[in-house]
């Protein structure tokens, strides 16, 4: 087992795209990209079901890094998370196959 | 109670491709004129125009700072597809006739409003105010987004099809229609309940008064504009809708990338929660009665 950075990136759909192009920019192997169902944030509520545009459907981006690389892809989140809705966040993790991350 | 979402956004699918058959095969046996070409240009314009007068007045007479006043505003110069296709029907149990173009006017008008706030933003706080360097994307969303694609394409198609295409197609996009708009609307009107529930709260009570007086404002305006254009009873009464509705589909994903700093709870309540059920109840007959008036 190797030890890696998983960094999960919790942002609004609308701005997803340019959270993939951070990603892959500052050398990501990889990243998955998940719907989110509802939640919570600064006194609003949303949920998947209940906005036709879409505007505020929220995903979960998740990847994971070596160190060095996860520190970079921060770096650039920090601005994109100035402008739109998200949190992220950052935990040691395991995994087989180093090669591939 | 919620509809699911893809069964919503079929709905819309489905009511955008049939409202835009219907207009192509109308505009098939119409040419394209002068006074269409007028009411084309009009259109484009109040688009424009709309978002400044309505900043305007959300930061003569609310709280709003000036990107949540020029996101909202955006959604006010575009127009609400959906209350489109109901002032359509509206027109139609009227007897009146409407030349199909307000189709193609529909999603020529969806746009422009988005480029007025975004000026309105600069103009007040400079360039900062509007996120990244993304145009390349914000213009994609802009332009090719669903409804555009939808509605200009299914335009197309009725027009080159005619008559007598529509005929073969009729069973599913003619004789279902009033159905599925009626689910549609259900699906809306709790939309906007929740939107309102939730949102209101957020609002001073002259944004609240905005959401409701601004639809008028620029129905007046539309009024004149149309009492100037050769346009009958039908397409003036859709000119009037089209210029007092406001987006809640198109225009709120284009302001996350455009100015993802101004509150969505802001805008939607506004254009989903107040706009849209009273152009819907009230606006539409008003909006007739004005058209009758001027033309």
């Amino acid at each position: 087992m190797n030890t890696k950075q998983r960094i999960e990136l919790i942002i609004e759909r609308m701005a997803y795209k340019r959270a993939g192009r951070i990603f892959e920019a500052e050398g990501a192997m990889g990243y998955t990209v998940l719907p989110a169902m509802a939640g919570f944030g600064n006194g609003n509520r949303w949920s998947r079901d209940t906005d036709i545009s879409g505007s505020r459907d929220m995903v979960m981006i998740i990847s994971i890094n070596d160190p060095e690389t996860a520190q970079k892809i921060l770096d650039q989140l920090r601005t994109l998370l100035d402008e739109h809705i998200g949190v992220v966040s950052v935990s040691t993790v395991e995994v087989l196959r180093p090669e591939r991350f | 109670m919620t509809v699911p979402e893809a069964f919503a956004k079929g709905l819309a699918f489905y009511l955008m491709m049939a409202i835009g058959l219907k207009g192509g095969v109308e505009m098939s046996k119409n040419a394209l004129s002068f006074d269409v070409i007028a009411i084309f240009v009009a259109g484009i314009a109040m688009s424009f125009a709309i978002p400044f007068i309505a900043f305007r007045l959300l930061r003569a007479t609310s709280n709003l700072d000036t990107v949540n006043a020029a996101a909202a505003a955006a959604h006010y110069g575009s127009i609400s597809i959906v209350t489109f296709v109901a002032a359509t029907e509206a027109v139609r149990l009227s007897g009146f006739e409407s030349s199909g173009h307000l189709v193609a006017l529909a999603a020529l008008m969806e746009t422009p409003a988005i480029i007025s706030a975004l000026l309105l933003v600069q103009r007040q706080d400079g360039a900062q105010a509007v996120a990244g360097a993304e145009r390349g994307e914000l213009l994609r969303e802009v332009l090719l987004n669903a409804s555009v694609v939808v509605l200009v394409g299914a335009l197309i198609i009725g027009w080159v099809i005619g008559e007598e295409g529509n005929t073969k197609i009729a069973p599913f996009f003619v004789s279902p229609f009033q159905g599925v708009l009626c689910l549609f609307l259900l699906d809306m009107g709790l939309s906007a309940g929740r939107g309102l529930r939730q949102g209101w709260r957020q609002l001073d009570a002259a944004t609240i008064a905005f959401g409701l007086y601004m639809p008028l404002v620029s129905a007046l305006i539309a009024s004149v504009v149309c009492a100037l254009l050769n346009v009958g009873p039908g397409d003036a009464t859709l000119f009037i809708t089209l210029s007092a509705s406001a987006s809640y589909i198109a225009v709120p994903a284009a302001m996350r990338l455009a100015l993802p700093k101004a509150q969505p709870s802001v805008y939607l309540t506004l254009s989903l929660g107040l706009t849209f059920p009273f152009n819907v109840t009230l606006g539409i007959p008003i909006y007739t009665f004005l058209a009758s008036l001027v033309t």
